[in-house]
């Protein structure tokens, strides 16, 4: 099982820092990565990830520019990109694809892409390579649920983690940390699903401290570590510090 | 509970609209929908409406016909129809109390808005009142300021307003707030969106809760002039009143106007004139015409008044749009101020700087060769007083 999937915003502390960011998460063993594509609009985020948006936004961190940092980059986990959708319509599938074709990006996170309404910008990307991370939020009914794994599927043991796995938001909300997140709901789905027999799962929204992760671990998903990473490596701490305690 | 939407989610030959949201609201406005569809039909939701804006909101409002102003700008005839005269004093509350009675049959107990120019937030609040729903509405700290008298009013109908110091803290950055406050609780709150924007199956219902504007109109110039008008025109924000007012004329043979922001300037940031300025793109949770830079960012916006700032022609009326079915014009910043003037000193009657972008296109109409026209008076200008004091010199 992966231990831990952090999230780290591209552009933030800044763009010349990611390569060696990614270096060093492939130094501590990681296998993949969410990369956050900043965006002027996070309607998902909490104050911790739009602040590190803006600030991405402000230091000249564009789509194209990002994707250009990470072409030819091979010390680096898998990446999977978190973003929102507009941008990408906006470079287009055809470029799009051009420009993730020589970077570690092995899958799209689009927190606003519900499957089924850019069908064929969707399987366009899947076709090449780049498949959507499925989304299960405590809202979604069992019977979504399941529909939306089947529309987003696994595509098999010998793919890696990033393009597998499906992702449990764990709490109402938008990202953050703040409330303590009860896991129990979280426990509940996953039987429910008897998901992990299947594909691995990661699980996020609100978890910080290691016995929240350790919880995680325990029910055999891999726990994502997003805005409590991001203030630290915004406020000057390696990724090795913060990490390598929770690892 | 169901697991996909029945009623069509996009709009004309572009396929504008649909339902971009983050996976957390799915179920929620899959829900939204279900309980709209039978509330649309149901005898006893239909009644209360009815009673509601009858007796509550003061509907049907007038159509009053202006002899002077139409004389002043050279055409024959002028109606305007007076949502300006509603109660909280614009069409707003037409929406905000229908989606107010439908979250309350849902069970629903919190209510969460955002608002540009307040008069959103300000019928939203008041419908809460009226309902026994809690409200708490989002607005940016620049509206804040340039609306301060709907500030107060929203208070003292037992709304909580919570600032958004985000951005240009304008009506965008209260979009982004009011999501994110609504996928945090979802399960007990309805997110009452003001406009014809937002995922489906908002801009469907916000326009189908507006057309009474529209309906209403019809019928009343056909009894006071015994015809149609040759133009029907709005202005357009997200596009609620716009929709309202043109949609049940979209059968007739007349033109239909919407009258964009046209601010201070035409390079991007400097107007909220999408049709001319935007390309297609998706925010808050809908596909239609955005203003944007290249990379897929927002752009910013910049009008004198706070209903029409913003990014995104809601998706219904955009795609009426580019289909050719509704022409798009701009009135500025300046015009607008001048079609405001003009009908206070013909008329009588101040209306909303939103409403006088409206206004301001009437002597470019007249000269186009319109010669009746029917105009949507949105709102009333007392929450503009402070600009308009400010900006006429008066
Ligand atoms: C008086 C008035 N007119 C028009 C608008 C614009 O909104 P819409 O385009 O949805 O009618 C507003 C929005 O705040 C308003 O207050």
């Amino acid at each position: 099982m992966n231990p831990l999937l952090p999230f780290i915003m591209a552009g933030d502390p800044s763009l010349e820092a990611l390569p060696r960011l990614l270096a060093e998460a492939k130094a501590l063993g990681l296998e993949a990565i969410e990369l956050g594509l900043p965006h002027s609009d996070p309607i998902a985020d909490g104050p911790v990830l739009q602040a590190a948006a803006h600030r991405a936004i402000a230091r000249g961190a564009t789509p194209v520019r990002i994707l250009e940092v990470l072409a030819g980059i091979t010390d680096s986990p898998d990446l999977i990109l978190f973003t929102y959708l507009n941008p990408l319509l906006q470079i287009g599938a055809e470029r799009l694809k051009t420009l993730l074709a020589p970077t570690p990006v092995k899958a799209l996170l689009v927190v606003d892409l519900p499957f089924g309404e850019e069908p064929a910008f969707e399987r366009d990307l899947r076709a090449a390579g780049y498949p959507m991370v499925p989304l299960l939020a405590p809202t979604t009914t069992l019977e979504r649920a399941r529909q939306v794994l089947a529309e987003r599927p696994d595509p098999g043991p010998s793919a890696p983690f990033a393009q597998r796995f499906a992702y449990l938001v764990a709490r109402l909300g938008v990202t953050g940390t703040g409330q303590s997140t009860d896991l129990a709901p979280v426990q509940k789905r996953m039987s429910e699903l008897g998901i992990l027999a299947t594909r691995p799962l990661a699980v996020g929204f609100g978890l910080s401290d290691a016995a929240s992760l350790a919880a995680v671990r325990a029910m055999g998903a891999t726990p994502v570590i997003g805005s409590a990473l991001v203030r630290e490596l915004a406020g000057g701490r390696s990724l090795s510090a913060c990490l390598a305690p929770l690892l | 509970m169901t697991d996909s939407f029945a009623l069509p989610t996009r709009f004309g030959s572009q396929q504008l609209g649909g339902c971009y949201a983050p996976e957390t609201l799915m179920q929620p406005l899959l829900d939204l929908e279900a309980a709209f569809r039978t509330a649309w039909t149901a005898p006893a939701f239909l009644a209360e409406l009815k009673a509601e804006l009858r007796h509550f909101v003061g509907r049907p409002t007038p159509l009053t016909p202006a002899p002077r102003l139409a004389a002043k700008v050279g055409l024959r005839a002028l109606f305007l129809k007076r949502e300006d005269l509603t109660h909280t004093g614009a069409h707003k509350i037409n929406n905000a109390l229908a989606q107010a009675l439908l979250a309350r049959r849902m069970g629903k107990t919190e209510i969460i808005a955002e608002t540009g120019a307040g008069q959103h937030g300000v019928a939203t609040a008041a419908a809460c009142a009226r309902l026994g729903l809690s409200c708490t509405v989002y607005m940016g700290v620049t509206d804040m300021a340039r609306q301060a008298p709907n500030v107060a009013r929203m208070r003292l109908f037992g709304a909580k307003v919570e600032p958004v110091a985000a951005g240009q803290g304008t009506l965008k950055e209260a979009v982004n707030e009011a999501l994110r406050a609504w996928a945090g609780r979802c399960d007990r709150a309805h997110y009452i969106l003001g406009s014809a924007l937002g995922p489906h199956p908002f801009p469907t219902m916000v326009r189908t809760f507006q057309t009474v504007i529209g309906e209403e109109a019809r019928a009343q110039v056909l009894e006071q002039s015994g015809g149609l008008p040759d133009t029907v025109i709005a202005c357009a924000g997200g596009g609620s009143n716009g929709l309202g007012l043109l949609v049940p004329f979209l059968g007739d043979d007349l033109r239909r106007v919407a009258v964009e922001a046209g601010g201070h300037g035409r390079a991007l940031g400097e107007h909220a004139a999408r049709l001319e300025g935007g390309r297609v793109g998706v925010l808050h949770g809908c596909k239609t015409l955005l203003l944007q830079d290249e990379h897929g960012h927002t752009a910013e916006t910049a009008s004198i008044s706070a209903g029409l700032d913003y990014p995104a022609l809601g998706p219904e009326l955009a795609a009426l749009a580019l289909d050719g079915k509704v022409v798009v014009r701009r009135a500025s910043d300046d015009e607008a101020l001048a079609g405001a003037r003009l009908l206070c000193e013909t008329e009588g009657i101040l209306p909303a700087l939103e409403s006088s972008h409206a206004l301001a296109l009437l002597t470019a109409l007249a000269a186009d060769g319109a010669a009746t026209v029917l105009l949507g008076l949105s709102g009333r200008g007392d929450k503009d007083l402070s600009t308009y004091q400010s900006r006429l010199g008066i």
